[in-house]
């Protein structure tokens, strides 16, 4: 679009931003199996400062009127969805429901909430309710997914993992990963369990909690979420469901049309298959990090902040995808940076 | 520290709100918090960094606040007015000088005009000159502009000037002011019309009469981007632009008026050169939101003579603040003032809407102004509006945003963060 009225203080993704949140919402998005005391870490989290104006969104499937009565009690107002699964078939009432909050929110009918909490189902994929976040046109303007934090309970977690795929896609879409209950397990089996949240998804902080007692930066911060991602990740890791998870590191600058045409065919072609795809890049003649966020078939606009937090600026963009190898992500964008500069293999 | 969670403030009839502001100090200025719409930073010869403050109303002239740590504001100066019948509303820094204007309640009282002053020890000012501007149909100087260190464009009246109307009592001077100690006028230009014994007919007057502000000057800014422009609010008369190429004969080129049917007061217009933008705001100046709507406007002036307005800055309607006391609506905004103790941005407009609070938006895409940033402080104890005035902003190069209270909460200073 023919820009009428550029600024020259404007980087090339517009208005550069303090930090990735932006002027956005906050969003937490807790995700768990059912009984896994989601509900009673919500509970704890609102009693801290850090919980303090958080409005509750939960979603009741499977635990009516229980969660319900807790979280009420505790915040001042809750938005509860009353059709069921939030992954499928109420993302349109989240919508709504997120809308409604802030349009009462500036008329001064709830309270000046400044975070927004969503309590899924436990039987909940948190991919679709990412993707009602991933752009501007749905929640992406307003709202911005801070962090997802799953929890698995140590007693019956490894049991859930096997055979639930929705129970895996939660550990594996996690920022942080939250073991549960673990003053009712024995040592062993929580090693177990650890090992294996470790094996699904590397790159997410495990943290233990009794009693939802937990730091409560766990809900507010996401490693990797509002600064890059640092040393100790780990480069691969194949799922069963067949899916990866991996890192696309790079030290020098990135040109960005041969990544953004990278990234174009990636979703056309496999956008389903691109679960969550998330960093900051090292954009060439950009001043800050850019962020990407890519969810299916859905790319959040880049947004460049205005500095690094260090004098670190290697690229890092973290890839959770099915049945698409690191390499075949390697390979495309080398072909279409030789094709964009006219070099010959 | 969000407002919010804990404040010293009293709490008001209303939920404060800090969104991507972070109050982190507010001071009472010593019981005299009613604060006006001059506000200017100074780094003092000590290297001090010194916010200097006009007041709203009588006793006080200004208020020097030592800022070098935001989160520790220190009073440094206040000094009285010498008449409980004047206002000193608007203040500049131009280095160590200062000019502050001096406005009487009516015309033909004294001393109305401005005075210079050397403030190279802020804890002591001393007068260089006072200009007088007083005479039988004028009540002095309400706003000025003083950047270049050379020129003073301000909103006067003159002892030689008698109005149509006397609510038309100051119009646009330029004083030269590179001899401190003899100020003189340089040039000068009202709305034809305004003044008895022009050939143009009166101005037609905004028909309630409570709505009838004048059709005088407001704000007067000028920029050495385009020194040879004068980017002039002209209250019920809306806004020009104005060729100063020859300071003794200023000519407009343009003008734009959004009123009828608006309710008018245009207050100030802050030309963005490098986006050819104009943000022009409106002041409300009566309680309950009875002037609704008081607003912040952009302008689209690719072409200087053919001004157009493409957007507004959204502000709630007035449902949830005309009953909270006091204005609700535009009022000031940050200036980009050409100093190097100011922020320059052309992506945020920063604006003050009394009970609305202070609102930041990101105005990148222009045709969509976005609200990215809010404060509204609880109500200040003792405020006879019952709920924040807030007045006048100003941030400075470090992005610290500075934000007054009309009438008794002093100074708040902020952060902003997003």
């Amino acid at each position: 679009m023919l820009e009428l009225f550029p600024s020259r203080a404007a980087g090339p993704f517009g208005r550069r931003l303090k930090h990735a949140r932006g002027a956005r919402i906050p969003v937490t998005i807790v995700t768990g199996f059912l009984g896994a005391g989601k509900t009673t870490l919500v509970r704890r989290f609102l009693g801290t400062p850090e919980g303090a104006g958080t409005a509750v969104v939960v979603n009741e499937f499977g635990a009516v009127g229980i969660d319900d009565a807790l979280i009420r009690s505790s915040v001042d107002e809750v938005a509860l969805l009353g059709n069921g699964c939030l992954c499928c078939t109420s993302r349109t009432d989240l919508q709504l429901t997120l809308r409604g909050l802030v349009s009462e929110r500036e008329f001064g009918t709830v309270p000046q909430f400044r975070r927004v909490l969503i309590e899924t189902s436990g039987l909940a994929d948190p991919g679709p309710i990412l993707q009602t976040f991933a752009t501007d046109r749905a929640l992406g303007g307003e709202f911005f997914v801070e962090v997802v934090t799953t929890l698995v309970d140590a007693v019956s977690g490894l049991a859930t993992l096997d055979w639930s795929a929705e129970a895996r896609k939660q550990v594996i879409l996690a920022d942080r990963l939250v073991i549960s209950k673990i003053d009712l397990s024995s040592e062993e089996a929580i090693a177990q369990l650890t090992s294996r949240l470790a094996a699904l998804n590397p790159r997410a902080p495990i943290v233990t909690a009794v009693d939802g007692a937990l730091d409560p930066r766990c809900l507010t911060e996401a490693e990797g979420t509002t600064m890059p991602v640092h040393a100790g990740f780990v480069g691969e890791s194949a799922h069963t469901d067949d899916i990866h998870s991996f890192v696309l590191n790079e030290a020098e600058p990135i040109a960005w049309q041969p990544f953004e045409r990278t990234m174009e065919t990636l979703i056309a072609l496999r956008g389903s298959d691109l679960l969550r795809v998330k960093g900051f890049l090292n954009v060439a003649r950009c001043r800050g990090p850019v962020l990407v966020q890519v969810v299916q078939h859905l790319a959040h606009p880049p947004l460049e902040l205005a500095s690094w937090p260090d004098n670190d600026r290697e690229s890092r963009l973290v890839f959770i995808t099915r049945n698409i190898a690191p390499k075949q992500v390697t390979a495309l964008l080398q072909a279409v940076r030789m094709l964009a500069t006219g070099a010959s293999t | 520290m969000s407002v919010t969670e804990k404040s010293p403030l009293a709490k008001g009839s209303y939920e404060p709100v800090a969104w991507n502001f972070k109050l982190l100090a507010q001071h009472e200025l010593q019981g005299f918090g009613g604060m006006g719409e001059g506000m200017s930073i100074q780094i003092a010869p000590d290297g001090r960094r010194i916010l200097w403050l006009a007041h709203e109303s009588a006793p006080k002239n200004f208020t020097a606040v030592d800022v070098s740590d935001p989160r520790k504001p220190k009073v440094v100066v206040q000094t009285d007015l010498p008449q409980p019948h004047m206002r000193s509303n608007s203040l500049e820094i131009t280095d160590n000088i200062m000019a502050v204007a001096y406005q009487t309640r009516k015309v033909d009282l004294k001393p109305a005009g401005f005075e210079l002053f050397d403030i190279s020890v802020p804890e002591n000012p001393k007068s260089i000159a006072f200009v007088d501007c007083s005479g039988a149909h004028s009540r002095g100087v309400h706003q000025l502009w003083f950047c270049d260190g050379e020129y003073i464009h301000m909103s006067s009246g003159a002892p030689d000037f008698t109005p149509t109307h006397p609510n038309d009592d100051q119009f646009y001077r330029i004083f030269d002011v590179r001899n401190l100690s003899k100020p003189t006028e340089v040039g000068r230009w009202w709305l034809p019309g305004t003044r008895v014994g022009d050939s143009t007919p009166p101005p037609e007057r905004h028909p309630k009469p409570l709505l009838d502000r004048g059709n005088r000057a407001h704000n007067t800014n000028v920029y050495p981007n385009r020194p040879d422009r004068c980017y002039l609010a002209y209250i019920d008369a809306g806004m020009f632009i104005m060729d100063i190429s020859d300071k003794s004969n200023p000519k407009p080129i343009s003008r734009w008026d959004n009123s009828p049917p608006c309710t008018g007061f245009t207050h100030t217009v802050l030309p963005l050169f490098d986006r050819n933008l104009l943000v022009v705001t409106d002041e409300s100046t009566i309680d309950n939101a009875a002037d609704w709507p008081k607003l912040i406007w952009i302008v689209d002036a690719r072409d200087e003579k053919h001004l157009l307005p493409i957007s507004t800055c959204p502000l709630p309607g007035p449902e949830g603040y005309a009953n909270r006391g006091g204005r609700f609506g535009a009022h000031n905004i940050h200036e980009n003032t050409p100093r190097p103790t100011a922020w320059h941005s052309d992506q945020i407009v920063i604006g003050t809407f009394f009970n609305g609070g202070l609102r930041a938006y990101d105005i990148s895409n222009a045709y969509q102004p976005k609200e990215v940033a809010t404060f509204i402080a609880p109500a200040p104890s003792m405020s006879p509006a019952k709920s924040i005035q807030m007045n006048d902003v100003f941030v400075d190069e470090r992005e610290i945003v500075y934000t007054v209270d009309r009438f008794a909460g002093g100074l708040y200073i902020l952060e902003m963060d997003f």
